[in-house]
Parts: structure tokens; C-alpha cells; sequence
């Protein structure tokens, strides 16, 4: 490195050259007797400086890529949902008998586990909520999309809001998971949209889905979700909490130990 | 001629295991382990921030947005001292360096056990929660200790073959 500083300075001049020689051969004497090679300062100042700009250079840029990932779309809420971050209440035209539990389930649209935990377990808690012996809410995170490289967890999340907005989210939800594609390939637009046309959204309220979708109405709301889930402790999936406790899903793995957990809870 | 005669029989009455080129090999051994272990780390890291945000959010230990700055900047600790490392420059500071990260990662692991937490270490990207049955906590802690011995070892004697520090500095 001191070699370039040195390179870095060569002038053009035969005059010139005479004087650099001269000094260089002044800063050569130097550096020997020193230490008897290049000079530990100028080395150690340069590999600092580098290193500093590397880390705060990397910082920045990692801010602003993350930045970049995120935006677009507009900021609504879905319907039932009073706050930015907060999870999205499902089953909203059932009125929860008296005492019901409130089971959270944190999920990624692209998240395999949750595929699994939907596969095993979706059905029973879908079947509870409906009879209103548990009120049921959605935490709809994107973290995947940082990890796959794409923005699907995203896109997904979005049009599951815009299907809630024709009172069909947890049939595009249920729709979504059974067609979850391979880790890492993500859904296609058609895909999404066959989705929503599966869930039961026809005529002028597709079309009206498709515009909440291109818009990206929710994807703020679902950015929103991941932030404040993540604050929550919440930073993989799937998670589900039973009034306030996580469970832990090899305790509570088949239909009959969910059900008893959330009977248990009941008040 | 005399001195080199000394050293030459100096040289030969020490096993061949403590002579100074040995070391010198275990030196750059060394430098490559953890080296490439920790611009492995880092780069696997690069371009995804939110996922390495979360890796150290997951640990509980920082505050929520400290803990996301942590999780921007670690990557490229990880590889400057990693690069320093392959070089052979400034091996000393750059393996302690490497020494107590790796120490901060076993600490912020066995925390993490201790507490009943699961989670990826998120030591090569990944990270953040799973299941309790799928956590490694002991291989982690076991793998990061050998990375801590081996800059321990170099800033012990950070001496070693085929470094920058001897090119330019002679030693």
C-alpha cells in the first residue's frame, strides 16, 4: 500500500523525478532504520480509513437497498384493524362466545413451516373461530423476502388484504397456502389473481381487487406488520400465541392437543 | 559462521513440533480458518439487511433498533477482519478482533439457550426463531471456540508463512 502512495506521486519531470528520487531515498532510509520495511503508520492509517468506509459505507448502502425493498403502495388499513402493525382480526361477522381465547398466528406467505402448520392444524383452528370458540388474528409478515431476494411475501400479503376487502381473506389465505410454490420461486401475478378468482371474488369485485392489488394498497400496512411483530419478539414462523403465550407447536402439533390448548384457555 | 552454526544446532535440539517454522505453519493455518470462516460469515449477509437485522433482534439483547444497526454493520466487520486475516496483515489486532466477536457470539449464544430462547444462531445468514426441537446451540458454541482459539493462538503469536506483515514489515 505505501508502494501506491509512492506510485500515486511519480511526476513527469526529469527534474522532478531527481527530487522525488531523493526524497524517496530519504523516506527509504527512514523506514529502515525504523523497521526496517514500509512504514507501519502510513499502512495502519490506510487499512483504517479503508475499513471504516467499508463498514459505514456497507451500512448505508444495506439501509438504502432495504429502503428500496419496502416502498410503493399505499398506506390503508384493512377493515377491523384500528392501527398501523396491528395484527388483522379474521372471522370478523362471528361473535366470539363468551371467555373465547385469542389465538395469534404469525405467518409469511412463503414461509414452508407455515404451509406445514397450515396443512396439519389450518382446518381445526378455522373450524373453532368459526364457532367463535376462538378469536382468531392474523400477523401477516414479509421478512422472507429480505432472505428469498424477491418481494412475494409482499405482493401476497397485499392481495390477501385486497381479498379481505371483498370479505375473503381467509379464503385466499387458505387458497395461498395449499398452492405455496417451492421455497425461493415465489407466486406470479396470474397466480395471485387465480388465487383471489378460487377465493370466491368474481365479476366487478375482482376487478376491484386487481386495482387494490397493481396499487398495492396494503403494503405499507403489511410492512407495518413485520416491524412491530418483530418488536413483539416475533422473527420466525410460524408463531402462534394463545392469549399472549407462545406455544410451542411440537407440544401442540395435532388437531387434539390445539383443541384442548385452546379449550384450556378458555375462560 | 560460528553464530549460524548455533542456531543450526539451537534449531535442532528443539522438537520438530516447537520449531519456528512449524508455528509459522500453525500461524497461517490459523489465519485461514478463521479468515475464511468470518468473510464466509459476512458475505453471506451482504444484501439481505432486514434478514440480518433480524438475526440480532432475535437475541434479545440490545434494544430493537441498536440491535438493527448491529445487524447492518456486522457483515462487514466480519469481512474486513476476515480479509486482514487472509492477508496476513496486522494479523495481531485483526485477530483479536476476530477473537471477540467470536466470544461475543458464544456469549450472545449461550444467552440465548440459557433464556429458554429458540433461535438460529444466524451465524451464516438465516437466523431469527425456530422450533425448539431444531435449535444447535451446543455445535454452535463448540464451532464458534475453535474460531476463538485459533485468533486467540494469533494474538498470541500472530507470526506466521506467507504474510503481508513479514513483506512489508519484516515480521
Amino acid at each position: 500500500m505505501a508502494k501506491n502512495s509512492t506510485k500515486g506521486r511519480a511526476p513527469a519531470g526529469t527534474k522532478g523525478r531527481t527530487a522525488a528520487n531523493a526524497r524517496q531515498a530519504k523516506i527509504q532510509a527512514a523506514q529502515r532504520s525504523s523497521s526496517g520495511g514500509a512504514n507501519k503508520i502510513v499502512v495502519a492509517t490506510v487499512v483504517v480509513v479503508v475499513a471504516i468506509v467499508a463498514v459505514v459505507g456497507g451500512v448505508i448502502w444495506m439501509e438504502t437497498s432495504k429502503k428500496d425493498a419496502i416502498t410503493g403502495g399505499g398506506n390503508a388499513l384493512p377493515a377491523g384493524v384500528s392501527a398501523l402493525g396491528d395484527g388483522y382480526p379474521a372471522y370478523q361477522d362471528v361473535t366470539p362466545v363468551d371467555g373465547a381465547p385469542t389465538l395469534e398466528i404469525y405467518e409469511d406467505f412463503q414461509c414452508p413451516a407455515c404451509k406445514s402448520y397450515e396443512d396439519q392444524l389450518g382446518s381445526t383452528v378455522e373450524d373453532l373461530a368459526e364457532q367463535g370458540k376462538v378469536r382468531l388474528v392474523y400477523h401477516v409478515k414479509n421478512f422472507l423476502d429480505d432472505n428469498l431476494g424477491n418481494t412475494w411475501s409482499t405482493q401476497a400479503g397485499n392481495a390477501a388484504f385486497c381479498a379481505a376487502d371483498a370479505g375473503k381473506f381467509q379464503a385466499f389465505h387458505d387458497q395461498a397456502y395449499a398452492n405455496q410454490p417451492t421455497e425461493g420461486d415465489g407466486f406470479t401475478d396470474d397466480q395471485l389473481a387465480g388465487f383471489a378468482e378460487a377465493a370466491g371474488i368474481t365479476g366487478s369485485a375482482l376487478d376491484t381487487w386487481q386495482e387494490c392489488y397493481d396499487a398495492g394498497k396494503y403494503v405499507d400496512y403489511v410492512n407495518s406488520v413485520e416491524e412491530s411483530s418483530a418488536k413483539d419478539g416475533v422473527t420466525g414462523t410460524p408463531t402462534l400465541r394463545l392469549n399472549g403465550e407462545t406455544l410451542d407447536l411440537g407440544q401442540v402439533g395435532t388437531p387434539e392437543q390445539l383443541t384442548a390448548a385452546i379449550e384450556d384457555a378458555t375462560a | 559462521m560460528s553464530v549460524t552454526v548455533d542456531e543450526v544446532d539451537a534449531e535442532a535440539a528443539v522438537p520438530w513440533y516447537r520449531r519456528g517454522r512449524t508455528l509459522d505453519v500453525v500461524g497461517l493455518l490459523a489465519r485461514l480458518l478463521l479468515g475464511v470462516v468470518l468473510v464466509w460469515a459476512g458475505a453471506a449477509k451482504v444484501g439481505h439487511p432486514l434478514t440480518s437485522q433480524r438475526a440480532v433482534q432475535a437475541y434479545q439483547i440490545f434494544p430493537f433498533e441498536l440491535a438493527g444497526w448491529i445487524g447492518l454493520a456486522l457483515p462487514f466487520l466480519e469481512i474486513v477482519v476476515g480479509v486482514l486475516l487472509l492477508l496476513g496483515l496486522f494479523t495481531r489486532p485483526a485477530a483479536v478482533v476476530g477473537a471477540l466477536l467470536m466470544l461475543a457470539f458464544i456469549a450472545g449464544i449461550a444467552q440465548a439457550w440459557a433464556r429458554g430462547l429458540s433461535i438460529d444462531c444466524g451465524c451464516f445468514g438465516g437466523g431469527g426463531e425456530i422450533a425448539p426441537s431444531a435449535t444447535r446451540y451446543p455445535e454452535e458454541i463448540a464451532r464458534d471456540t475453535g474460531f476463538a482459539l485459533a485468533g486467540g493462538w494469533l494474538a498470541w503469536r500472530p507470526r506466521s508463512l506467507a504474510s503481508l506483515d513479514r513483506i512489508l514489515f519484516g515480521h
